[in-house]
C-alpha cells in the first residue's frame, strides 16, 4: 500500500507527515530573525561535487538548437553558495533539494533529500555549534526530546569533544595513527556508543587533516582541520567546516579527490574552475554547515525511518 | 562457510557475530564524504534475545548463519508453545511463543508461515505479509463525518483488536497487515 492510500485509510497518520512543514517554517523564521538571507541556487548544474565516496545523478541538457551539455543534480548547494559568498551576499542559508546516487535506500537515506546549509561570515565553527543548538531547540520546542522510546536531554551546552580526545579516551588510540579506512568503524563501535550513553546530543570536532574535505587547517595545530559533526540518538545530523578559503589549497584537494576517484575506477569529473576563481577573487572568513532536514523531521516526528516522513519515499516510487 | 559483503547486509539476514547467530533487525549504510563507507548493523541475538549494535566497513566479509527455512502451517497453541505442521510430511514442530512475540494475534488455523531453524532448533517464524481474520465483536455504528474516513475498534477472531472503517460489521472478514497491524481491506 502506498503512503497516499495509507493516509486515506487512516487519516490520523497524516499528522506525522505534516511535521515537515512545521520544521521548515521554523528553520526559515529562525534564520530570518537573525538577519540571514535566504538564497536559491540551481538544482541542475554543469559541474558536480567530486567527493570520492559519493555518486552524482548525471543527465544531459539539450537546447532546441541542438547544443548538448552534461548536467548533474546537485549533491549539495555548497559550490554555488560559496560563489555568492565571494560576491558579498553575507550571512545566508538555503533549504535545497539534493540528490545522491548509488547509495543504499535505507532508514537514513533517500536518494532525493532536503539539505539545509547556512553560512556565517567572520565566524568560526564554534559559532555554528551555537546556532545549531539554538535551531534544534527551537524546532523541538523544549529541552527534552522523546525519540523511539528514549528521552534525550537537549539543555545547553551540549557536549563538545575533539576527535583526538574521543579516540584516546574511548578507544585508547591516537587518531593520527588511525587510517581513514578504519576511522568510522572505530568511531561507531567504540566512540559514538560511549558518548551516546549520556542521552544528550554531542559535537565532535577537529578532524585529522586527511578528512578535512573543504575545511581549513587549525592555526595552532595544522595536523587537524576545523570541522565538526553533530550526533543525536546515533544519527549524524550535520557536518560543519570553518571553510577553506585558500584557492590553491582547494585546487590541490580537488585534484587529490579526483586521484582517489581514478584509483577506485570511478568517473573522473572536471573541477569547478569557477569555484576556484571565486576563492581567488577573495571570500570573507566563513563557516558553514550542511544539515539533513529529513533527519531533523524524523526526530521531531518520532519516526523510525525517513520514509515515514515523506509522502512519496523513493522505495515506493521505484518499488525498491 | 558462506559469507556476505558487509555492504550488502540487509534487515532480516541471519549472520554470525562473535561466534553466535544473530538476526539483523536494522542495517544502515553510511557513506562519509571521506574515509571508508560503513554499514551500521543492529543485531538481535538468537540465543539471548538481546540487541547489540556493530559497525562494519562495507568491504568486510561477514559469515552467514546457516539458517534453514521450512514452510509450515499453524496448528494450535499449547501453553507457552505454538505448534506448526509441515503440510508435506505432517511432521510437527513446537516453537516457543516468545519467538513470535507480537505476531501471535495473526496466527489463524492453517496459516502458512516460514519457520526458521538453526542447528536443528526453531529460532523464529516469518508470517505472510497479510492475514484475513473474521470480526467477532464490533460496536454499533459510531457517528462520524465521511470526509475523514472515521475508524472504530473491533475485536477479531484471534482475540486481537484492529482499527477498521465504520462500515465493517460483525461476521465480516478483513485483511490485516502483519507488519503494522493496519486494516488493508474488506474480504468478501
Amino acid at each position: 500500500m502506498k503512503t497516499w492510500q495509507r493516509i486515506k485509510n487512516s487519516p490520523a497518520v497524516l499528522q506525522r507527515y505534516l511535521v515537515r512543514e512545521k520544521v521548515i517554517d521554523t528553520i526559515r523564521s529562525f534564520f530570518k530573525e537573525k538577519g540571514f538571507k535566504e538564497v536559491f541556487t540551481p538544482t541542475l548544474v554543469s559541474v558536480p561535487s567530486i567527493e570520492p565516496n559519493l555518486e552524482v545523478f548525471k543527465t544531459q541538457l539539450r537546447t532546441a538548437r541542438g547544443v548538448k551539455k552534461d548536467g548533474y543534480l546537485v549533491m549539495s548547494p555548497e559550490f554555488s553558495i560559496k560563489k555568492l559568498l565571494a560576491a558579498g551576499v553575507g550571512n545566508c542559508f538555503e533549504i535545497a533539494r539534493c540528490f545522491r546516487n548509488e547509495e543504499e535506500v535505507s532508514r537514513l537515506h533517500n536518494p532525493e533529500f532536503t539539505m539545509l546549509e547556512w553560512y556565517r561570515v567572520n565566524a568560526d565553527y564554534t559559532d555554528i555549534m551555537n546556532d545549531f543548538e539554538d535551531l534544534f531547540l527551537k524546532i523541538v520546542g523544549r529541552n527534552k526530546l522523546n525519540y523511539q522510546g528514549e528521552s534525550y536531554d537537549l539543555s545547553k551546552p551540549w557536549e563538545r569533544i575533539s576527535v583526538a580526545e574521543a579516540f584516546s579516551k574511548y578507544a585508547a588510540k591516537d587518531v593520527l595513527k588511525v587510517g581513514d579506512e578504519d576511522f568510522y568503524k572505530i568511531f561507531f563501535n567504540e566512540i559514538e556508543p560511549a558518548l551516546a550513553e549520556k542521552k544528550k546530543p554531542f559535537f565532535i570536532y577537529d578532524y585529522p587533516v586527511s578528512q578535512a574535505s573543504l575545511s581549513r587547517p587549525k592555526k595552532e595545530d595544522p595536523r587537524f582541520a576545523e570541522r565538526f559533526e553533530v550526533f543525536l540518538a546515533g544519527i549524524e545530523l550535520g557536518n560543519c567546516f570553518s571553510e577553506l578559503t585558500d584557492a590553491k589549497e582547494q585546487k590541490r584537494r580537488f585534484e587529490k579527490d579526483l586521484g582517489e576517484r581514478k584509483r577506485a575506477g570511478k568517473t573522473v569529473y572536471p573541477i569547478d574552475a569557477e569555484l576556484i576563481a571565486a576563492l581567488k577573487s577573495g571570500i570573507p572568513p566563513v563557516s558553514g554547515i550542511a544539515v539533513g532536514v529529513d533527519r531533523l523531521v524524523m526526530l521531531a516526528a518520532d519516526a523510525e525511518n525517513i520514509s515515514q516522513t515523506l509522502f512519496f519515499p523513493a522505495n515506493e516510487i521505484f518499488n525498491l | 562457510m558462506i559469507s556476505v559483503n558487509a555492504g550488502n547486509i540487509t534487515k532480516g539476514m541471519y549472520l554470525i557475530y562473535k561466534g553466535e547467530p544473530n538476526l539483523v533487525t536494522k542495517a544502515d549504510f553510511m557513506s562519509p564524504g571521506k574515509g571508508a563507507a560503513v554499514m551500521r548493523v543492529k543485531y538481535k541475538s538468537l540465543k539471548t534475545g538481546s540487541a547489540i549494535d556493530f559497525t562494519y566497513k562495507t568491504n568486510e566479509q561477514v559469515e552467514v548463519a546457516d539458517v534453514d527455512k521450512k514452510e509450515m502451517e499453524f496448528l494450535y497453541r499449547a501453553g507457552s508453545d505454538v505448534v506448526f505442521m509441515n503440510p508435506k510430511t505432517f511432521d510437527q514442530e513446537s516453537v516457543p511463543a516468545s519467538l513470535i512475540e507480537d505476531k501471535l494475534g495473526y496466527l489463524i488455523g492453517n496459516l502458512r508461515c516460514w519457520v526458521m531453524f538453526y542447528k536443528g532448533g526453531p529460532i523464529g517464524v516469518a508470517l505472510p505479509p497479510n492475514v484475513t481474520l473474521k470480526v467477532t465483536e464490533s460496536p454499533n455504528e459510531v457517528a462520524g463525518n465521511r470526509i475523514n474516513a472515521p475508524k472504530k475498534t473491533v475485536k477479531l477472531e484471534t482475540g486481537i483488536e484492529a482499527q477498521v472503517p465504520i462500515f465493517i460489521k460483525t461476521g465480516e472478514k478483513v485483511m490485516i497487515d502483519t507488519g503494522t497491524g493496519e486494516y488493508l481491506g474488506r474480504v468478501k
